[in-house]
């Protein structure tokens, strides 16, 4: 980590990546659900060297009155860095630059599946709190918000998960790390609806051609269905192990 | 000690049926079925394990008196919503903070409550549990309520919004413990059973 200044490693060499991976291999993801006591739902993910925890609350009265839509709930995001959650510029709190995108984009997934017109005059509000990150934070955090959505029972379309593609030294790779990001030729997250395939969340940095961008999306399409074997064995887990307190406890 | 056997887990998104069909908590795409919420789902019924309280006439809930109006009270009865009690056709007076066991008498399309047939509740205390969690707390044919106030000789409102409130000279501890551990275990089975045997090895 901390890349800035470094001098570029070799990303991709005799099939296999800077940490190991193969092109299509994800890096380890854990998420357990239902670990704050005072949220609705709740999830926390540790995606590779990502920790990242979600809270749901809602729906509940809006505030502000002038948000409030008689027609559906109102949709509220906070994507939020710790400060100590990097190597990077993270050091000051408050919204920045680029935390105010995120919570945009990652509002924008979740405004396509969650039914809102169920509860007019309210708001659902998800909050996202990066506690250390490798890169691929928004992916985590689209994830894990999705698990905590589902736990706080607020009905949605679909359980959605997200995940980045990249280009490192002429191939296409999935989920990137910190070095992939910062030293890859592009990097292009997504988030996926499974049920019907539809694409919720799109960026890209960098350039790629078409053959590359449609061979991207598959690659991430098939990550996405393990990702959300993970995020449905989660929620299960819940029942299946009930818990009288609802407290994160890190094996 | 879980059996989901017979009983599906099923998570939003998950298909429920091929055909289009009217199954609560379920929506409808393209002539298909799918669940909204994470459920268990069995003979073409979906009892969603979590989420918020959708009030419906006629439900009977217990709420807290949160506004003293000229003509009535706002009630909070764990909806994202403040519901309205017309003072009209009660006797009793109100203040802030009691509590009262209502019913839901109306719900509009943008979901204005207004409650009426309220009763003040004694001197007691509120245990909030999830709203989907109740129809277990009652039990089949009001069993497991039943078995929840001989054991503890308090007097048990269980309300639809998942207000449940203990009063009485009763064991009180005993009771509130019992609920937290129906919430628990709402989705598992035998569950009455397993209650019965804690209050005994309580007792």
């Amino acid at each position: 980590m901390g890349a800035t200044g470094k001098e570029k490693p070799k990303l991709y060499e005799s099939g296999r990546r800077v940490d190991g991976r193969g092109l299509a291999d994800l890096r380890g993801i854990k998420i357990e659900s239902r670990v704050l006591n005072d949220a609705d739902g709740s999830a926390y993910i540790e995606w590779g060297k990502n920790k990242i925890l979600a809270g749901v609350y809602g729906p509940s009265e809006c505030i502000p009155r002038h948000d409030q839509s008689l027609y559906r709930s109102v949709i509220k995001c906070r994507y939020n860095m710790a400060p100590f959650s990097g190597m990077e510029e993270h050091g000051r709190s408050g919204p920045s630059r680029r935390s105010k995108e995120l919570s945009k984009v990652i509002k924008e997934a979740f405004e396509s599946v969650i039914i809102s017109e169920n509860f007019p005059k309210t708001q659902i509000e998800i909050f996202v709190e990066v506690l250390q990150s490798d890169g691929g934070t928004r992916c985590a955090a689209v994830t894990a918000a999705a698990v905590a959505l589902a736990d706080a029972g607020i009905p949605m379309k679909d359980l959605i998960s997200a995940v980045a593609v990249c280009k490192i030294d002429g191939h296409m790779a999935v989920d990137p790390g910190k070095e992939e990001d910062n030293f890859g030729e592009s990097d292009m997250p997504i988030a996926f609806s499974p049920r019907t395939g539809e694409i919720l969340l799109f960026q890209m940095d960098g350039l790629l051609s078409r053959e590359e961008l449609s061979e991207g999306i598959s690659l991430a399409r098939q990550a996405s269905e393990k990702i959300r074997k993970i995020q449905v064995e989660a929620i299960a887990k819940v029942y299946q192990e009930p818990k009288e307190e609802r407290f994160l406890v890190i094996k | 000690m879980i059996d989901l056997a017979e009983n599906r887990i099923v998570m939003p998104g998950e298909l429920l049926s091929e055909k289009p069909e009217r199954i609560s908590y379920a929506f409808v795409d393209k002539g298909k079925t799918y669940s909204t919420v994470v459920g268990l789902f069995s003979e073409g019924k979906l009892v969603p394990l979590e989420g918020p309280y959708e009030p419906l006439p006629d439900d009977l809930i217990v709420g807290i008196i949160s506004e003293v109006k000229f003509s009535g009270y706002s009630v909070e009865i764990n909806a994202p919503y403040v519901s309205f009690l017309s003072s009209r056709e009660i006797r009793e007076r109100y203040e802030m903070g009691d509590a009262v066991f209502a019913r839901v008498d109306r719900v509009d399309e943008v979901k204005n409550i207004d409650i009426a047939d309220a009763k003040k509740l004694p001197v007691g205390r509120l245990v909030k549990v999830s709203s989907v969690k109740i129809p277990r707390i009652i039990g089949k044919k009001n069993s497991m309520i039943d078995m929840l106030k001989s054991a503890t000789a308090c007097d048990i409102y269980a309300g639809r919004n998942g207000y449940v409130w203990i009063a009485g000279k009763g064991n009180q501890t005993l009771a509130e413990k019992a609920i937290r551990m129906i919430e628990t275990q709402a989705h598992t089975h035998g569950l009455t059973d397993r209650v019965a045997v804690y209050l005994k090895s309580q007792q």
